[in-house]
C-alpha cells in the first residue's frame, strides 16, 4: 500500500518487489472477501440486509477513529488517548445538553474539547520529543479521570430527540451513522489523495529528511494529526453516545483496541509512511463483521477480545517480514 | 536522572552548555546568586524523585489534616507495598526504552488464578505461591520474545498481551469472584511482623534484590548500556537479546506476584483486579522517579520513592473527601509535569 504502488511501478525497484507488493495488496482485498462470503455461508442470518447495515452501523465508531488513527500511525505515531476521549467528549456535551444548552452547541463544546486535547497530544510529541504512545496514554487517563469527576463517575442519559436522531435515525433507510463514516471517509480520503497536506503526512512518516529539506516544518503536520485524530475521537465518542442515547463514563474502553486493529488489519503500517484511509475503514468493516459473526455465533465478548488481541499481534509481525523482505529484495541481497 | 552516567554523557553531548550562566558572569553579586540557584537547581536535578518526595511530605503535613501521624503514615506504607513490587518490574522494562502496558492485566490474571489453586484446587500456599510466579514468567517470557524476535514494538506487543490476559482471566474465572481464601494462603502477605504486615517486607526485600542487580552486577551495567544504545551496546558484546527478553519475564514475575499479593490483601480473587488503571499508577510511579523513556536511566530507590509519592497523593485526596475519580486525572497531570521538568533539566544539565 505505498504510495509508489498506486502508479507505474518505479524505476529501480525489482520484479520481487513488485510482486511482493502486488500480493500484498491482492491479499489485503481478497482475503476479507473470502472469508465474508465464507462467513456468510456458514453463519445463519449474517447476509441479511438487515444485519449488514447493523454491521456497518456498530463498525461506525470505530471506522471513523480509524480515520483519524490512520494519520497518526503513518507518521509513526499512535493515539492510546480514545479510550478516554471517546466518554469524556460526549460527557461534556452530555452534561451541557442536559444543562438546557441546545444540542448543536453542546455538540460542538464536545468537539472543541476532542481538537484541544488532540493539540495537546500534538504539542508533547513536537515539542518536547514524548513519545506518542505515552503523551497519549496520558491524556487519555486525565480524559477517563475528568470523564468521571465531571458526573461523579456515573452516567447520564436520555437526552433531546434530535441528538439521538443523530444516532438512531436513518435518510432514505440508511442509517445517519453509515453516512457520517460514509462523510469521514470521504474526508480522509480527500486529505490524504487531494491535498498536499496529505502528501507532506506521508513524506514525514516515510522519509523525514526530504520533508526538512523542502523546509516543511514536522511541528505543524504533528499538531494536524493529532488535531485531527482527537477530532474524530470526538465525534465517535458523540456518534456512540447518541447511539445509546446515554454517556457512560467508561464507554471508550471496548473502541481503543478496535481502532488500532482495524488501522492495522487494513494494512497501516506501525512503522510509519504506509496505510491508507480507505483500507483503515476496511479495515474497521472487518472487525465488526468479526465481532458480529462472534456474536451470532454465541461467543463471548471476552474471548473475542483474546482474539483480536492476538490478531494485532501476528499482522504486525507479518507486515514487519514483509517490510523487511521488500527492503532486502530492493538491496538486491535477495 | 541521578545516575552517574547520564551526567557524563549529557556533558560529552552538551559541552560547554553546562553551568553557562557562573562562567558568563564572575565575581559579580548577581553571579553568585546565579551560582547558588544553579548548585540548588543542579541538586534537586539530581535527586528529582527525592525533591517531589520531600516537598510532597512536607505540603501535606502543612496543609491536610490527619495527614502527619502515625498510622496515616502505616496506611501509605501499607499501600505502597504492592505497587513498590510492580514498579521494580517496570523500571527495568523502561530502562530498555520499551513499556509493558500488559502488567496490569497480569495482575488480574494473577489474582483469579491463584484463587483457583487456594481455594477450589486447595493448593498449599507455597506452591501456588510457585504456580503463581512461573505463569508471570511464562508471560513475560512471551512478551519478551514477541518483542525481541517477532519484531513487534513493545507497546503494541504489549497492548495486545494484555487484551488476551484480560479475556483469559475473565474466561477463567467465569464472571465469578472467590471469596474467603484459606489462612495458610492469606498468609503470605498477612502475617504481622513489627506492626506491619508481611507484604511490606517481601516488598522491601524485592526491592533490595534488584537494587544489587541493578547497581551492583554485570547484569544491571549492560542494561544501562543496551538502554542508553542498544546498538552500540551489542556491538560491544552485550546480549541484547537476552537482556531484552529477561527485562519483561522480570517485570510479569513482579507483576503476578502482585497479584496474588493484592488478592491477600482484600482476600477475594477478582479478574478485575489491576487493569490499565494499575498500569498507568505503575508507570506515573517509575517516571516520578526520574526513570527515562527513552531507556537507561533508572533506579529501584527513586522509583519506589514515586511510588511514595503518588500514594500520598492519593491518601491526601481521600482525607481531603475530594472525589477518588479525580485521583486518575491528578496522576495523568503528575505525569505529565514530570515529563516536562525531566525535559527541562536534561536541557540545562
Amino acid at each position: 500500500m505505498t504510495r509508489a504502488t498506486w502508479r507505474k511501478p518505479a524505476n529501480g525497484r525489482s520484479d520481487i518487489v513488485n510482486i511482493v507488493s502486488a500480493a500484498r495488496r491482492g491479499l489485503a482485498i481478497l482475503i476479507p472477501v473470502a472469508a465474508f462470503l465464507a462467513l456468510g455461508s456458514r453463519v445463519p442470518h449474517f447476509l441479511d440486509l438487515s444485519n449488514l447495515l447493523n454491521v456497518v452501523r456498530q463498525s461506525s465508531i470505530t471506522g471513523i477513529c480509524a480515520v483519524g488513527m490512520t494519520f497518526v500511525i503513518v507518521i509513526k505515531g499512535i493515539d492510546l488517548s480514545l479510550a478516554g476521549l471517546l466518554a469524556f467528549c460526549p460527557m461534556i456535551s452530555g452534561v451541557l445538553m442536559l444543562a438546557g444548552v441546545d444540542p448543536p452547541a453542546s455538540m460542538a463544546a464536545g468537539m472543541l474539547a476532542g481538537i484541544a486535547m488532540g493539540l495537546f497530544n500534538g504539542l508533547m510529541v513536537s515539542r518536547l520529543t514524548v513519545p506518542a504512545f505515552i503523551t497519549t496514554l496520558v491524556v487519555g487517563q486525565i480524559s477517563q479521570g475528568l470523564a468521571l469527576t465531571i458526573n461523579g463517575g456515573s452516567s447520564i442519559g436520555a437526552f433531546p430527540d434530535s441528538f439521538v436522531f443523530i444516532g438512531n435515525g436513518a435518510i432514505g433507510g440508511i442509517p445517519l451513522s453509515d453516512l457520517l463514516l460514509l462523510a469521514f471517509l470521504a474526508l480522509g480520503f480527500f486529505i490524504e489523495r487531494l491535498t498536499p497536506l496529505g502528501n507532506h503526512i506521508y513524506a514525514l512518516g516515510g522519509n523525514e529528511t526530504v520533508l526538512r529539506q523542502e523546509g516543511l516544518s514536522a511541528a505543524r503536520l504533528q499538531f494536524f494529526v493529532f488535531g485531527f485524530s482527537g477530532f474524530c475521537a470526538a465525534v465517535s465518542g458523540l456518534l456512540l453516545s447518541a447511539q445509546l442515547d446515554t454517556v457512560q463514563p467508561t464507554q471508550g474502553d471496548a473502541y481503543q483496541l478496535d481502532a488500532i486493529a482495524a488501522c492495522i488489519i487494513g494494512g497501516v503500517d506501525l512503522a510509519g509512511g504506509r496505510g491508507s484511509v480507505p483500507m483503515a475503514v476496511i479495515g474497521a468493516l472487518i472487525i465488526g463483521c468479526l465481532r458480529n459473526v462472534l456474536d451470532l455465533l454465541g461467543i463471548h465478548p471476552f474471548m473475542q477480545n483474546v482474539f483480536i488481541g492476538s490478531i494485532i499481534i501476528v499482522i504486525v509481525y507479518l507486515s514487519g517480514v514483509i517490510r523487511r523482505h521488500g527492503e532486502l529484495a530492493t538491496r538486491g541481497t535477495l | 536522572m541521578s545516575a552517574p552516567v547520564t551526567e557524563v554523557v549529557r556533558a560529552g553531548a552538551a559541552p560547554g552548555e553546562g553551568g553557562a550562566p557562573p562562567t558568563r558572569a564572575p565575581a559579580a553579586g548577581k553571579g553568585r546568586v546565579w551560582i547558588a540557584a544553579g548548585g540548588l537547581l543542579k541538586l534537586v536535578g539530581r535527586n528529582v524523585a527525592l525533591f517531589i518526595f520531600l516537598t510532597l511530605v512536607i505540603l501535606a503535613s502543612l496543609f491536610v489534616e490527619n495527614f502527619a501521624a502515625l498510622d496515616n503514615a502505616e496506611v501509605i506504607l501499607k499501600q505502597s507495598a504492592i505497587p513498590a513490587i510492580a514498579v521494580i518490574g517496570m523500571t527495568l522494562v523502561l530502562m530498555t526504552g520499551g513499556i509493558d502496558l500488559s502488567l496490569g492485566y497480569v495482575v488480574g490474571l494473577a489474582s483469579i488464578v491463584s484463587g483457583i489453586m487456594a481455594n477450589t484446587w486447595l493448593w498449599p500456599a507455597p506452591a501456588v505461591l510457585a504456580a503463581i510466579l512461573v505463569l508471570g514468567l511464562a508471560v513475560g517470557l512471551c512478551n519478551g520474545l514477541i518483542t525481541q524476535f517477532m519484531r513487534v514494538p513493545a507497546f503494541i506487543a504489549t497492548l495486545g498481551a494484555g487484551y488476551v490476559l484480560y479475556g483469559l482471566a475473565q474466561i477463567v474465572s467465569q464472571g465469578s469472584i472467590i471469596n474467603r481464601l484459606p489462612k495458610g494462603f492469606l498468609a503470605i502477605g498477612r502475617t504481622p511482623m513489627f506492626g506491619l504486615p508481611s507484604a511490606v517486607f517481601l516488598a522491601l526485600a524485592v526491592a533490595v534484590v534488584f537494587h544489587v542487580l541493578i547497581s551492583r552486577t554485570i547484569f544491571g551495567r549492560q542494561l544501562k548500556a543496551f538502554g542508553f544504545g542498544a546498538r552500540a551496546a551489542v556491538l560491544s558484546g552485550v546480549p541484547g537479546a537476552r537482556i531484552n527478553v529477561s527485562v519483561y519475564a522480570l517485570c510479569s514475575t513482579l507483576a503476578a506476584l502482585c497479584g496474588l499479593l493484592f488478592t491477600v490483601r482484600v482476600n477475594a480473587a477478582q479478574p478485575n483486579m489491576g487493569g490499565g488503571v494499575f498500569t498507568f499508577e505503575v508507570v506515573t510511579a517509575a517516571i516520578v522517579g526520574g526513570t527515562s523513556l527513552f531507556g537507561g536511566v533508572g533506579s529501584v530507590g527513586n522509583s519506589i520513592l514515586g511510588v511514595l509519592s503518588i500514594k500520598i497523593i492519593e491518601n491526601c485526596i481521600n482525607l481531603l473527601g475530594v472525589s477518588y475519580h479525580l485521583y486518575l486525572a491528578v496522576q495523568g497531570a503528575i505525569i505529565l509535569l514530570a515529563i516536562i521538568l525531566g525535559n527541562l533539566t536534561n536541557r540545562r544539565a
